[in-house]
Parts: structure tokens; sequence; C-alpha cells
């Protein structure tokens, strides 16, 4: 397929799967600090930092932060900007993707938009932050029953699996700074009450109970471990990834790419030093340096997609024109 | 419906503006005094083909009708069937003003049309093949040699040269009026990159959906199979050496376009590549696309990009939206260009005065549409009685279209007639002008019920190998009253269009 049009592929579900998870975060930041006292300007500071927000300047109360957040056209994290850009995208490949996903899409959009949205921000916040969560569900939804199985389908599947899993990471790191700037919270009551929301932010709370193996007094590493390791949990880190290599391998095979993939060869590295028996160990103890790297590591891998197959560079291709033109002449 | 209808606008803020709820809607109804009617004649009774509709449509109670009408602007709006106001750097997207009540067009009229069409375009593409050969048009003295010349449309770097099929014009949109005798009359060709005809199909999508029922009692004749014959007619003319299955791509000038949405929806619908000028390369003098496999050849490109744009190393260097040497790869005849580059001299509406002659000088045919009488301003006759009669004319720049650079004389100021005196005196090559026609008019849903608007007809004559006429075309109305202006840039509406299968 045409490069650039992939190129919004990818981001479209990257975009509609941040929308979501924004969507998460704020919704588990919020219920978490209905249990505790916690001085206001401390209290949403950790959501900038994990959003790469360094240069806020507005008030830290919660109405503020969570307006900005979730309507501020100016700020590019917010939900509002998120389900623009992913519009956008999708307006440009309206052609690519199935009509229904559109019209959901843009329908969505324009709901987002309205009055409508407003007022359940205004009166039932948690119903508003669950609809915008189930856009990206019913998006994929809709592509699962209607959208061809080509490379299309695939670079959307990888920026899907590619966003969630930074965001997995970023979810289970607003701890890390919450503890940062507020040494005295952490404390064994403290630790359950948060950690079960951060499992419910990612509807992981009865899967968990379920799979994980709780051993007393360590609920926090339990956690951490299913999110980042649990292969059977569709947004735990390390499942994650493996959707992202099943993708790109079959954009490898689909494509017919005859470019080096360093793609691949990146998310296998990741994928077997994530599954090794050490870093199960080391989340116990470094768990924010494994976070930052994961993060770090999503950034490289979307970087080495955009080089392979994003930026076409006609000079890398001369000994292939030069076989097309013999073959047809 | 109905309740589920307002109950969704409100959710996305559609308003309803009308405060008419209550009467039945062709009560009362009067045709226009000054045109035809479409539908009704001038004793209220409507023409035998449109019985049927108007006894259909009529059963509907005022609000019933205006349940349709929200339900037809939701599906626009939820399709995202819009063109873009870039006012601000949000944009703002509105839909193209659609109304319920079609244009039906009577099945013996259009047979003439077909036929009229066909005979245009193809004394259009025996001119164009001429004026970039031989030019016996002009050696014979048919038409001025300083006419072809000076139309901006004119590419001299096109002389000599002859595209695949000797075809020139695959797409035309011919805009067709229709006087008060209720004869056809072509009022301009656009023979570039013409653009509507998705909202054509889209129309005639959304009155399927809103009135299933009306199309099982009128056979009207389909309007859907454009894409596949837009793509079949472009395959007939591929370059010799593409081989079997030729590779085309739609060339778009990009999201921001505002006939963007036109240029995803016929890719889509002709299952081509859609392309912006940077996913494209020329190599050797052959044209790749850059996709995710590696390259791809390229064999026919239908662009929706101007001449001046397509190639910034053969024409304006600035362009964003070309593709370097894609020029020389057309001179080459490694790819079909469709429209070909050069048919804007076509669309001068000076040129455009000559096609009745066209008409006769290559084909020895009469022409079966007739042109709007038109003035020349460089003809020194034509001059002088333009300047004297402004007040009754319209005058109009020669290469603009969309309603721009217009004079409607008669409801026109003293001083904007002055304006105008100048303007011509200074570049009368640049200005030609005719007298009005009233418009036919069609009834349309306005503040005050259904009222008749002003109407034209826009229809889409498809040629590779073989020439094909899209049954019906765009109808685009006038929302103001009284106004003879139906561009969309000027607030115009459209309407389905109904080519009839029988005759009543």
């Amino acid at each position: 397929m045409i490069s650039r049009l992939a190129e919004h592929c990818f981001w479209l579900s990257r975009y509609i799967e941040r929308a979501e998870n924004i969507a998460r975060l704020l919704e588990v930041n919020q219920n978490w600090l209905l249990d505790f006292d916690i001085p206001v300007e401390l209290q949403w500071k950790p959501l900038l930092i994990i959003s790469g927000i360094h240069d806020y300047k507005g008030n830290l109360d919660k109405e503020s932060i969570l307006n900005f957040m979730t309507w501020d056209q100016e700020n590019p994290c917010s939900i509002v900007s998120s389900m623009t850009q992913a519009r956008e995208n999708a307006r440009v490949i309206r052609e690519i993707i199935s009509a229904e996903m559109w019209e959901r899409l843009n329908y969505n959009y324009l709901w987002l938009q309205s009055n409508t949205a407003k007022d359940l921000y205004d009166n039932n916040r948690y119903e508003l932050y669950n609809q915008i969560k189930r856009i990206n569900q019913l998006l994929q939804g809709i592509g699962e029953s209607t959208m061809l199985r080509t490379e299309a389908w695939e670079f959307y599947q990888f920026g899907r699996h590619l966003e969630r899993s930074g965001q997995t990471a970023r979810i289970l790191d607003v701890k890390y700074h919450m503890v940062q700037s507020n040494p005295d919270i952490s404390g064994s009551n403290i630790e359950i009450s948060y950690w079960t929301s951060i499992l419910k932010s990612c509807s992981g709370y009865e899967p968990f109970l379920k799979h994980a193996n709780i051993i007393e007094n360590q609920v926090g590493n339990a956690v951490a471990e299913f999110l980042i390791l649990e292969e059977s949990f569709p947004r735990s880190v390390l499942y994650c990834l493996k959707e992202c290599l099943n993708s790109v391998t079959a954009i490898s095979y689909k494509s017919k790419s005859k470019i080096s993939n360093t793609t691949i060869e990146s998310l296998k590295t990741l994928n077997s030093w994530l599954s090794k028996d050490e870093t199960k160990q080391l989340i116990k103890v470094q768990l924010h340096p494994i976070l930052t790297k994961i993060v770090d590591n999503v950034h490289s891998i979307s970087d080495s997609m955009t080089r392979t197959y994003f930026d076409f560079n006609p000079d890398d291709h001369v000994l292939e024109m030069n076989e097309i033109e013999k073959i047809n002449s | 419906m109905g309740s589920q209808t307002s109950s969704s606008n409100r959710i996305l803020g559609i308003e309803d503006s009308s405060a008419i709820r209550q009467q039945s809607i062709f009560h009362p109804y009067k045709a226009h005094l000054n045109a035809r009617d479409e539908l009704i004649d001038w004793n209220g009774k409507p023409h035998p083909h449109c019985k049927t509709l108007v006894d259909s449509i009529g059963k509907l109670s005022s609000n019933e009708f205006q349940d349709k009408r929200s339900a037809a602007d939701l599906a626009f709006v939820t399709q995202g069937i819009t063109f873009s106001v870039y006012s601000d750097c949000r944009g703002v997207e509105k839909i193209f003003p659609f109304d319920l009540v079609p244009r039906p067009v009577e099945r013996k009229e259009w047979t003439r049309l077909d036929m009229g069409l066909k005979q245009r375009t193809k004394a259009l593409n025996l001119f164009l093949y001429d004026v970039y050969h031989e030019q016996n048009i002009i050696k014979d003295n048919v038409i001025p040699r300083e006419m072809v010349e000076s139309s901006k449309g004119f590419r001299r770097e096109m002389i000599g040269f002859t595209p695949p099929g000797k075809q020139y014009i695959h797409i035309v949109g011919t805009d067709l009026i229709r006087n008060p005798e209720g004869e056809f009359l072509v009022l301009e060709d656009n023979c570039r990159t013409p653009s509507g005809v998705s909202y054509v199909i889209e129309n005639r999508v959304v009155m399927k959906r809103i009135f299933p029922d009306l199309f099982k009692n009128i056979k009207v004749r389909r309007v859907e199979d454009y894409p596949q014959k837009l793509r079949d007619a472009l395959c007939s003319v591929a370059p010799e050496n593409s081989g079997p299955n030729p590779r085309l791509a739609l060339l778009t000038p990009g999201p921001f376009n505002s006939a963007y949405f036109e240029h995803t929806f016929l890719a889509g619908n002709m299952g081509i590549e859609l392309v912006m000028g940077s996913d494209l390369f020329v190599h050797n003098d052959r044209v790749y696309m850059k996709t995710t496999g590696g390259p791809k050849r390229v064999d026919v490109i239908y662009r929706r990009v101007d001449d001046e744009f397509l190639d910034p190393k053969a024409f304006r260097s600035d362009s964003m939206l070309g593709v370097p040497n894609l020029f020389n790869a057309y001179l080459k005849g490694n790819v079909t260009i469709a429209n070909a580059i050069g048919t804007g001299v076509c669309d001068d509406k000076a040129i455009y005065r000559y096609v009745e002659d066209m008409i006769r000088y290559y084909l020895s045919e009469e022409p079966i549409l007739k042109n709007v009488p038109t003035y020349i301003c460089s003809k020194k006759n034509d001059l002088s009685f333009v300047l004297d009669n402004l007040e009754k004319l319209v005058v109009k720049a020669v290469n603009e279209s969309g309603g721009y650079g217009m004079l409607m004389g008669p409801s026109s100021t003293a001083a904007q007639r002055s304006e105008f005196k100048e303007k011509i005196k200074a570049n009368p090559r640049n200005y030609i002008a005719q007298p009005v026609v009233t418009l036919s008019a069609c009834p349309t849903w306005t503040e005050e019920g259904l009222a008749p608007r002003h109407v034209d007809l826009r229809p889409y004559v498809v040629s590779g190998t073989d020439t094909w006429v899209l049954p019906g075309g765009l109808t685009r109305t006038a929302l103001v009253k009284g106004s003879l202006v139906v561009n969309s840039s000027q607030g115009g509406g459209s309407k389905d269009t109904w080519v009839m299968e029988t005759d009543v």
C-alpha cells in the first residue's frame, strides 16, 4: 500500500487508543484520590508528567486538570485533540478503512464536540469516560467484521497495540511519580486500594484475581507482573508487543518489501528480554526503570517503522526498478 | 422514524430552523411566472412524466417531509459528505445543502441530451487534437489564431504530442440550463477537472434510503455505475506498454482540498489508489508510487490537480502538489494523464463561443445542443454592444468558474457596472457577455415551504475508446429567491436528478 496511507492507518489507531487510555488514566486517578488525603497541588501532577506535559501553567486542582486533559484543543495530549487527530487521519484514508468505521468515528467525533457530551461531563463524568472508552472498542469491533485483512488492517492493529503497550506502562508508572512527590503515602492500605484502581482502569481487576499468583503483602508486585507479563491478558505489555510482532511480520509478508526490517528484530529482542526470569525478578525491585525502558523502546520501534515503511526513499530502490523495467521490456 | 431522527439530530446539534409544521407540502405551490417549472405547469398540474412523483411526495405532510429532510441531513453529516470552509484553523465543515424534491428529466429529452453531449464531446476532442497538431481550424479561418494562442489553458508544450488513444477529455462536465421555452442550452464546458459527480451518486443513495417506496413506483435510470464506467474508460486508454492490467491512481491535491471527499469517494469506488504528488516519483521517465512493498509502476493518472501544478519542473516551479518530471514521462508515452494537459483551452468562455462551429467543421453535422448567444469583448462590434447594454447582460471572465468574476447586469448597481466597464476596456480578451436566460425552476424546500428555485444541470460525459453519459447529472439549485446563480461556492444546493425510464 501507499507508504503515506500506511502511516495514517498506524496513527489513526494510535490516537483512538490514546483517547481511550487518557480516559482510563483520568478515571483511575480520580477514583484513587477519593480514598486519600493528598495535597491538591500534588494530586494530579503525576498524570501530567507521564503524559509528557512539562510546561503546564494552569491550576493544579482536579477540575482544571480534568478540563485540560479532556477538552483542551491546545493540549495535544487531551482526549479532544486525540479524537480530532484520529478523525483527521481517518478522513485521509476513509476509502481504506471501511465506510462503517468512518461513519462511526465521525459520529463520535461530532458527538464529543456536541452539548450532549458536555452535559454528560457536567452530570455524569463516569459515563462520559466510559463512552469514550467504548469508541475504540466499537471501532475495533466494526473493523473486525468489515475491514479487509490487508496491510492496512495490520498497520491499524500494530499502531493500536504499540500505543497500548506504552500506555499500560505509563498507567503503572503513576504510582512511582505519586510517591516521588508524596513520600509519606506509601503504606499497605493505600497500596491495596491503589493497585485495585490501577487494575480496574485497565479492565484487569477480575482477570487478575483469576489468574495472578498473589502472595500476601506483595500485591503491588503481582499487579505489575500481571500488567507487564501476563500473556493471556490483552492489555498487558507483553501481549501487546507480541501482537505488534505478529502484525509487522504479516506486513513484511503481505507487502513483499525487499528492505530489511529492523522492527521485527527490535521486537523479538524486547519480547525475549521481557520473558526472561531475571526480568520478572527485576520488576519486584526496579519497576520504574523497567517501565521507562518499555516506553523508550515503544518510541524507538515507532521510529523504526517510520524508517522502514513510511519514509520512502527512491534511491533505496533503484535495483528493484531496473528489474521492473527489464520485465516490462 | 420521525422521533428517532430528531433525537439523533439533537445529539449532533443540528438545528431545525423551519417554523412550518402543519400544512401539506404542495399546498399552496405556485410555479414560477417567467421560468419553466420542471414539475408543475402554469395551471398547477404536474407535467405528465412528473405525475406519480408529485402525487407521492404530495401525500406527505409538512411534518413528515421535515423529518425526512432531517434524516437526509443527518446521513450527509455522519458520512462526512462535507466540504471544508477553512476560515479558522479548526476548519468548519458544511454539508452541501441537499433538497429532497428530485429534478426529473423526460425520457425523450434525455435521449436528445445524450446525443447532443456525445456530439459536443467528440468535436471538442477533435478540436484539441487539431490545435495541438495541424491547426486546420485556424488555417481555415473558423477560429482566430490569436483567440486560441492567447487562451490561458492553451499549452504550447503539448504541440506535436498525441496522448494515448488520441483522447484528451476523458471526463467533461457540461453545464446546461433550460430556458422558458423548455430548450436545454449549453452554458459552459468543463474540460479540466470537473467536480461534483460524487454528490450525484450520494444524493441518489440518500434518496433511496429516505424514499424507498418512491423508487418502487417510478423507474429512474441508475447513476451508481459511474465509478466502474470511468475506470473502464481510463483502462481503455492506458499506454500500450502497460500490460493487460494497468495500474490506476487518482492524484489529489490532498485532504485540505475542498473536493477531497469526492477524491476519496471515487478512488474507493473505482478500487484505485488515492495518491498525493509526494507519493509519486519519476525514474527513467516512468512513474512509480511509493508503497510499503517498494516502488510500483503507475500507468494511468486520474488527476484532480490543475495543469500548472502537475510538474514543478515543467510548469509552476513552486508547486508542492505535483510530481517532478511527470511531464517528461507523459511525453514519452509512459503514462496516461486524464484529462490530458492543455484541455483548459476548451474551458475558455471565448473559445466556447465557437463550439457550434467546431461541430459543423469537424463532424459536418448541425449541433444538437445550442449555446447561449455570446458576445466576445475582444471583437470590436461585440465590445461596443456589451458596453452599451451592461444592464441587460451577464458578463463573465473567460477563465473563471464557480460564479466568480461575474456581473449580473439586471441586478447590478451603477457603481458595479462602471467598475466592470473599466475592467472590460482594460482587458477585453478576458471577458464575454451573454443575455440573461431565466433558468428553469423546481419546487424546493424553503422557509415558506415549497417554492420555485432556479436550477441548472451538469451531466458528466466519460470517454475512453467509447463515450458514455451518466444518466442525469448534478442538478444545482439556487436557494435564494429569484437568484440565477446556482454555484455551491455562492450558497447553492443540489438535488437528485431523475432521468425517467418511461414517458409517464
